[in-house]
């Protein structure tokens, strides 16, 4: 992969990364505000911000790079499936080399992996339902010589494209008086 | 559709005379087809537009969500299953199954014919409609949700709850009114809250919980008859009903629902303009004064039919029942790790009032090891709360602006922007002087009375979604036999379960 496209695609990235890494920050934030240690609160952020954050750019680089389709929920429920336990275990063990200086496991892998992995799909629904909310304005940014955002950012605008045209012609039929009805009611025993 | 919806024979002829149906569709003469529905003006037939491709994540059903995962999940529901165990679950599955059912035959009303279900109430019995009127204005005047939300707010910030609701009510209504388009405005915002919500919810979760109390959680799910002896009390029972009424969207959410399904032009609802806010309220277009219908007899449009059916289902099984569910298994996770952490917390929740618990649920978690989870428990009872407001706020004003339009007389010379925001200030500044003046014993009372009407609106807008899509509706388009065995069964549930409290312990909702 050459320089530029990786670039691209890191540019691409972006989103996603930023919420997973707003993810793992929001526990450690909490963390301070509740009165936790700040060295407790940074391992904690760092521990699992960066892992998701990660994983989070790494989805949008797989919907860059035309994988993975934009808008439908499937793919993310199994990437995070996989990638949120993958996460947590890495924050354990993150966690515990930042503050006693050990990594540290939970005493039951496997038990954990199964949870974690219960949980990730809610965190795979709020993760899409941002990432569709903030990834069209930033593609809209970047994708000036950058063909990764580009079509991705293509992508949106058809359908962007393809609603503003239904909204557009609804308004004209409803200004022609069309969607309004100019209804006459009958003139005979009907019900209306 | 009915024979009489096909061409009429003679098109210029001298009119048709409708069938003695309650329910017909004809061709006028030498105008349009219509479908009659009631005694109300009939419907032309206008075609429908295509269903959105599946791109389309975030339907109306954000604002359900947004309504949905309420006090009910994040509160009601862990404590109940702190005093009884996650075995008495069953009744919230129960519960929030049968909302996913609600949400589906209301859509199918308002997207079939762009109109609101008050206005489907309307055509069957239009005194149905003004029982809505009143028990809307009676429960939600009360700013309930967003008092709760600011005395969490108050636990974590100490910033008094009375302030923090009172600018809260002037911001909600800055808002909206400053909104060019209000719709599009509440679906971003929701959208981000919500994101932000499950996101932080599922997080959390996962540090704290538990393989065993996932399992316990969904296992509890499935013990249905699970109803211990304490459960039947008179300090109890009616506690479960309100609890069971606040699963999911509770009181007339789901009504208002048809509202936002038709400002997202899902639908027919695509025939209709969405509503501006007060600043741009002299562009607001023309309101028409019924809805329209497709022709349930054109095998092109039944296909975009079924398309539609497969995107409102698609939400309707995902993101509301799922995030309903997830929401709150993560609550119920993190109150089952406070349990095990500090085990005298169910009696201290037996003992105290709602704020007692409430600070108790905060505590045990903050007990459960790390006391971050106090402050992301309150956090996210604050945001609920918020959510919540923004949500109910809108979608009382939508739906008492709709029905004065349509059925006050004399109503439409006012556009319909500017009865939203006369309604919208009209609770504002009620639920400031409520929260000046009004009971002193703070938001608990005030979520009380809510649940108490809320649980009766529920019961009989079951009754009334069976006579709308059973009578208003072409046959091809009405509901199914397990729909309607499902929404008789919810009329008989919450009404039932309403009565018995009455007549048993003399008290109605807790």
């Amino acid at each position: 992969m050459t320089t530029n496209r990786m670039r691209d695609l890191g540019q691409v990235a972006v989103p996603g990364a930023l919420i997973g890494a707003s993810a793992g920050l929001a526990a450690g934030g909490l963390a301070l505000i509740v009165g936790q240690s700040v060295g407790w609160a940074v391992a904690t952020g760092v521990a699992l911000g960066l892992p998701l954050a990660l994983l989070g750019g790494g989805f949008s680089v797989l919907l860059g790079m035309g994988i993975v389709t934009p808008g439908v929920f499937a793919p993310a429920g199994l990437y995070w499936f996989v990638g949120f336990p993958v996460a947590r275990l890495v924050h354990e063990a993150l966690a515990g080399l930042l503050i006693v200086g050990q990594p540290a496991l939970p005493p039951d892998v496997l038990g954990f992996l199964a949870y974690q992995a219960m949980v990730s799909l809610g965190f795979a629904i709020g993760f899409s339902w941002l990432h569709e909310r903030f990834a069209p304005g930033w593609l809209r940014r970047i994708r000036q010589g950058n063909p990764a955002a580009e079509r991705l950012y293509a992508f949106y605008l058809r359908h962007a494209e393809a609603q503003w045209q239904a909204k557009e012609n609804r308004r004209r039929n409803r200004g022609a008086g069309q969607g309004l009805g100019r209804l006459i009611r009958p003139r005979t025993g009907g019900r209306a | 559709m009915d024979a009489a919806n096909t061409p009429a024979p003679h098109p210029q002829g001298g009119g048709t005379t409708a069938p003695p149906s309650t329910t017909t569709s004809t061709k006028v003469a030498g105008e349009e087809r219509v479908w009659r529905a009631g005694k109300l003006e009939p419907m032309p037939i206008r075609e429908l537009p295509d269903a959105p491709p599946s791109i389309h994540l975030l339907g109306p059903t954000v604002f359900l969500v947004a309504l949905g995962v309420g006090m009910g999940e994040a509160y009601m529901w862990p404590r109940l299953v702190l005093v009884f165990g996650p075995e008495i679950r069953w009744l919230f599955l129960i519960g929030v199954t049968l909302q996913a059912f609600v949400m589906l035959e209301m859509a199918r009303y308002a997207m079939a014919t762009g109109e609101s279900i008050f206005f489907g109430a309307a055509r069957v019995f239009k005194p149905l409609m003004w029982f809505f009127f009143g028990v809307a204005i009676l429960v939600y005047i009360w700013p309930g949700h967003l008092s709760t939300g600011a005395a969490a707010f108050e636990e974590v910030s100490g910033v008094p709850w009375v302030v923090t609701a009172c600018i809260g009510l002037i911001v909600v209504g800055i808002l909206f009114s400053l909104a060019s388009v209000i719709y599009p405005l509440l679906e971003s915002l929701l959208g981000i809250l919500i994101g932000v919500l499950v996101v932080g919810t599922s997080v959390a979760a996962s540090l704290v919980g538990q393989w065993s109390d996932v399992t316990s959680t969904l296992g509890g799910m499935f013990q249905f008859g699970y109803f211990p002896e304490e459960a039947m009390s008179a300090a109890w029972f009616p506690v479960l009903v309100g609890a069971i009424a606040f699963a999911g969207p509770s009181g007339m959410q789901q009504m208002w629902y048809t509202l936002h399904l038709r400002d997202s032009g899902a639908g027919m609802g695509a025939h209709i303009p969405k509503i501006r806010g007060l600043r741009s309220a002299g562009q607001q277009e023309e309101m028409p004064s019924r809805g329209f219908m497709f022709d349930t007899d054109n095998p092109a449009e039944m296909r975009k039919w079924k398309g539609w059916r497969k995107w409102v289902t698609f939400d309707a099984i995902l993101l509301f029942w799922g995030i309903t569910m997830l929401v709150t298994i993560s609550f119920t996770v993190l109150a089952q790790t406070a349990a095990r952490e500090s085990p005298g917390v169910a009696d201290l929740i037996r003992d105290g009032d709602r704020e007692v618990a409430l600070t108790a649920m905060a505590d045990a978690f903050a007990s459960a090891g790390a006391p971050v989870l106090r402050g992301i428990f309150l956090g996210f009872i604050a945001l609920i709360g918020l959510n919540a407001t923004l949500g109910l706020f809108d979608s009382f004003s939508r739906g008492q602006a709709d029905m004065t339009y349509h059925f006050v007389r004399g109503a439409k010379r006012f556009s319909m922007s500017k009865l939203y925001a006369g309604f919208l200030w009209g609770v504002i500044t009620f639920g400031i002087l409520i929260l000046l003046f009004g009971p002193a014993d703070g938001p608990g009372a005030i979520l009380d009375v809510l649940a108490f009407l809320s649980t009766f609106a529920m019961g009989t807008y079951c009754v009334v979604l069976l006579l709308v899509n059973n009578r208003m509706l072409p046959k091809p388009i009405r509901p199914g036999i397990l729909p309607n065995l499902v929404i008789g069964f919810g009329a008989v549930f919450y009404l039932g379960m309403l009565v018995y409290s009455l007549v048993r312990f003399g008290v109605v909702v807790g």
